[in-house]
């Protein structure tokens, strides 16, 4: 590509003054247009090359995890590693059952996405529209900061300083924390119930009926919640390495994706919409709620799929904190049992199994890979489907 | 009056929604704090430490540092100090022998006990010979430690399990209970009231824990091996990720249109952006170690592909966005002076466009720094000396992530080094924090730049 640059033209420019340039000196010869033509044609080929490195990469990926993987399959068959929960690997005859691991890795996702999206998403809803722009300087490097911690960081803190501390304080943190989430629901969902009835009810009994309803709801309430806490704080927890600790650990983690994606979404409804709805007299909570969320709804969807990939694909949290015991937790929603995720399975059990290539227990290993990796293409192309429709419908309308 | 009512719920509604977002927020912020707290306040304990005499005995002998007369002369003073102890042990070892069979044997044992604890908090008795491992030729290095160790000479742990409906209870049984009556007894007061003179703590600040070589399996010295593998791992992804990065950015940018080989490009970029790292690892394994054989098991130069891999469509995304933010002007200028369009954007645009795409190369390196999964089975070992750069081609190398994981959970002995761990841990963390506040700085630079 360099010939360009040393055209006959331009040495000619340099050396003559442009008047005294005759048009054929000017113009390019055919041949060394043809030349040019040629070279920027090889150029822009060279650099389509290089940015199909990810393509290439993404292909060889499947590839190589597919070969390694085929093996297993062939040599086990399909049903054993999806149904069994039966994980011997090392045991003679070896079983090679993984139902307990795709249930560990969803229930740690499951659990991270309870605790990241709701937060997520506010935190997002609040970034955009309620808070000054000044604060918003401020927050958004704390969620790059959060991002940019390495997973080990993370998993260090799960299970050096967060494990202990679940398993001699667990069952206090998680009544309070249920108090701190449960009274605020309360009082608000009686508020809004005593606002319905105050609708319907007119007159002298308004008061009244307003006080009632309240009661009715505040009452009851908080007696289940005094339940709710009173059976949490009897609970022993046997170790602090458990699918609740993860699940914790995994939604801080997830958190700053969410926030940024949503925000990116909410930012991409347009001001008329928002002011249209200010106009019509709402508030900005029913404003964002009725108009916006509704609006961004895909961008945000994408947003949480993300989350949930960085949740399943997390290798060193769940490794070092989840207590990597290859069961279905008893009954299924309870947290305080250790459990095993793919990603662990794959990072622990390739030390033992490196020296044996060729074996089963080794291409078990990318048997799993292979499904994580399908699990993150599918999300992947959901999310981007989602995104570009609403890319779409926003730039249409 | 019904729509008042009415209006108070809605703004009372409104009010709690915007509270739930800075209640968000503020737990966002919180939760940075204390996932941080710990390790920064702990992580400093590796570097500033009281240290022991049994130290700077290990630093003298292991690296060479330190006055060799002065330290020789504390640790007499210190032995000096820990005679009374070893006087009263052999004089009580001289009783047992006068002692009847059933009542030695009993003694035997608690002695041999308190005597494993002594040598952990001080060294090796006298007389003993020189043990091979270091770990058990020193006594304890650092006070922290030492107190804990003390603890474990004046008590016995046991555990309590007259309530069956709970789990067993730690209780601490003071040790002088076993040598009630004995010769021994006062004993246990010397070592409590003594123990300063004995150990001689001085706050210590240890700022070559970055530069030493550990001792005996981390057990004393520092982490240069992992923190010059990390370097080498990280840069090594760099090498390969940013040529091709921003070559297939300017690409992208400047040359792509619309069509759909061009889309179907950029889906294969988010693809591989989603792939989880522990899948990277095992096509690391796969590919450049198994297929390829780019080294013959786990090297530096395999695992920095793997990186290289893995942070690519980080820098491509941020080196396009960069390219794509110089203004449309800076090119029709160029391109009008006669400019072709790859001088235009060697010379004109790249320049432009070079702080944002160092803001995503930055930020590449510190991800890349702090990735563990993709180098598990690609270049990580566990103990290993620091590599000359023509090693990194054959040759696996220890690095921060790994070691962390490593040694909080596969030591021998987790709780003796947590220190280390949180040295590593912090200048892990601080290394990434360092990196990722430099992108944020020059992201600063670059929009008060762009607003003028």
């Amino acid at each position: 590509m360099g010939n360009r640059d040393d055209s006959p033209t331009a040495t000619i420019a340099e050396t003559r003054s442009p008047a005294a340039l005759t048009r054929s000196e000017l113009l390019l010869t055919k041949r060394s247009r043809r030349f040019r033509r040629l070279g920027s044609l090889l150029g822009e080929g060279l650099l389509f090359a290089i940015a199909s490195v990810s393509t290439v990469a993404v292909l060889f990926i499947f590839i190589f995890i597919f070969k390694d993987a085929l093996p297993f399959f062939t040599l086990r068959g399909f049903k054993e590693f999806f149904t069994s929960i039966a994980w011997y690997p090392s045991a003679d005859p070896p079983e090679f059952g993984a139902l307990a691991m795709f249930i560990g890795s969803g229930l740690v996702t499951l659990g991270a996405v309870v605790v990241a999206v709701p937060m997520g998403v506010s935190a997002a809803v609040c970034l955009s529209f309620v808070l000054p722009f000044a604060v918003r300087q401020v927050v958004k490097p704390v969620i790059e900061i959060l991002a940019a911690i390495p997973s080990v960081a993370y998993g260090f803190f799960a299970l050096v300083v967060f494990a202990p501390l679940l398993q001699t304080r667990g069952p206090g943190l998680l009544s309070v924390a249920i108090w701190l989430v449960g009274v605020p629901i309360i009082l608000l969902g009686a508020v809004v119930a005593g606002g319905l009835v105050s609708r319907r009810v007119s007159g002298r009994f308004l008061l009244a009926g307003r006080t009632a309803t309240i009661v009715a709801i505040v009452g009851p309430g908080l007696w289940l919640l005094y339940r709710l806490s009173g059976g949490i704080r009897g609970v022993e927890v046997t170790s602090g390495t458990n699918a609740l600790n993860v699940s914790i650990i995994l939604g801080i983690m997830a958190l700053p994706t969410i926030v940024s994606v949503s925000e990116d979404a909410l930012q991409a409804v347009g001001r008329e919409l928002r002011e249209g709805s200010y106009a019509l007299g709402a508030t900005r909570a029913e404003t964002v709620l009725r108009v916006v969320i509704p609006a961004a709804g895909s961008g945000i969807l994408a947003a949480v799929i993300l989350g949930v990939m960085r949740a399943v694909g997390e290798t060193m949290v769940v490794w070092m904190a989840s207590g990597n015991a290859a069961q279905i937790p008893e009954p299924w929603f309870n947290y305080l049992e250790p459990v095993r995720t793919l990603t662990a399975t794959i990072a622990g059990d390739m030390g033992e199994a490196d020296h044996v290539t060729g074996s089963a227990r080794y291409h078990v290993l990318f048997a799993m890979a292979l499904c994580l990796l399908a699990i993150s293409f599918v999300a992947n192309l959901a999310s981007e489907l989602v995104m570009r429709r609403t890319r779409r419908m926003l730039g249409g309308e | 009056m019904e729509s008042k009512t009415q209006l108070g719920t809605r703004k009372l509604l409104d009010r709690s929604f915007t509270g739930l977002g800075v209640g968000s927020i503020v737990l966002m912020v919180a939760a940075l704090i204390i996932v941080l707290g710990p390790i920064f306040v702990r992580g400093w304990g590796s570097f500033l430490f009281r240290a022991t005499v049994e130290h700077r005995q290990m630093m003298l002998e292991n690296f060479g540092r330190g006055d060799a007369e002065v330290i020789l002369a504390e640790a007499a003073a210190a032995e000096q100090a820990r005679q009374p102890v070893y006087v009263m042990i052999a004089r009580f070892e001289e009783e047992l022998d006068e002692m009847g069979s059933p009542e030695r044997r009993e003694y035997r044992g608690y002695l041999g006990e308190l005597k494993d604890r002594l040598r952990e908090l001080l060294g090796p008795l006298p007389g003993e010979p020189r043990p091979v491992l270091p770990r058990s030729q020193y006594g304890q290095t650092r006070w922290d430690r030492a107190v804990v160790k003390l603890r474990d000479v004046l008590y016995v742990e046991e555990y309590d399990y007259s309530d069956p409906t709970r789990m067993g209870q730690r209780i601490l049984v003071p040790r002088v209970k076993d040598f009630e009556g004995t010769s021994l007894e006062p004993l246990f007061a010397y070592i409590e009231q003594n123990l300063t003179e004995m150990l001689r703590p001085r706050v210590t600040f240890y700022w070559r824990f970055l530069f030493d070589t550990s001792v005996d399996a981390h057990f004393f010295g520092g982490i240069w091996p992992e923190v010059l593998g990390t370097l080498y791992l990280t840069v090594g992804a760099m090498l390969f990720a940013v040529p091709l990065g921003i070559v297939a950015a300017i690409y992208l940018a400047e040359y792509a249109g619309e069509g759909r080989i061009i889309s179907g490009l950029r889906s294969f970029i988010s693809t591989l952006a989603g792939v989880p790292s522990i899948v990277f690892g095992l096509f690391g394994l796969a590919f450049f170690i198994n297929a390829i054989h780019i080294s013959r098991s786990k090297s530096v130069l395999a695992g920095s592909l793997t990186l290289a891999v893995l942070v690519l469509p980080t820098v491509i995304r941020a080196s396009e966005e960069a390219v794509r933010a110089v203004p449309q002007t800076y090119k029709e200028a160029a391109l009008s002076v006669g400019a072709s369009k790859w001088r235009t954007i060697t010379t004109v645009i790249l320049p432009a466009a070079l702080p944002g795409i160092l803001t995503g190369i930055v930020i590449s390196m510190g991800r890349a720094a702090g990735e563990t999964a993709p180098i598990i089975f690609t270049a990580a070992v566990s103990v290993g000396r620091p590599l000359k750069l023509w090693q990194t081609l054959t040759q696996g190398t220890p690095a921060l992530p790994w070691n962390i994981y490593n040694l909080a959970t596969e030591h021998e002995a987790v709780d003796e080094i947590r220190h280390v761990q949180y040295g590593m841990v912090l200048t892990l963390v601080l290394l990434v924090l360092l990196l990722n506040i430099a992108a944020i700085l020059l992201r600063a630079r670059i929009t008060r730049k762009l607003r003028g």
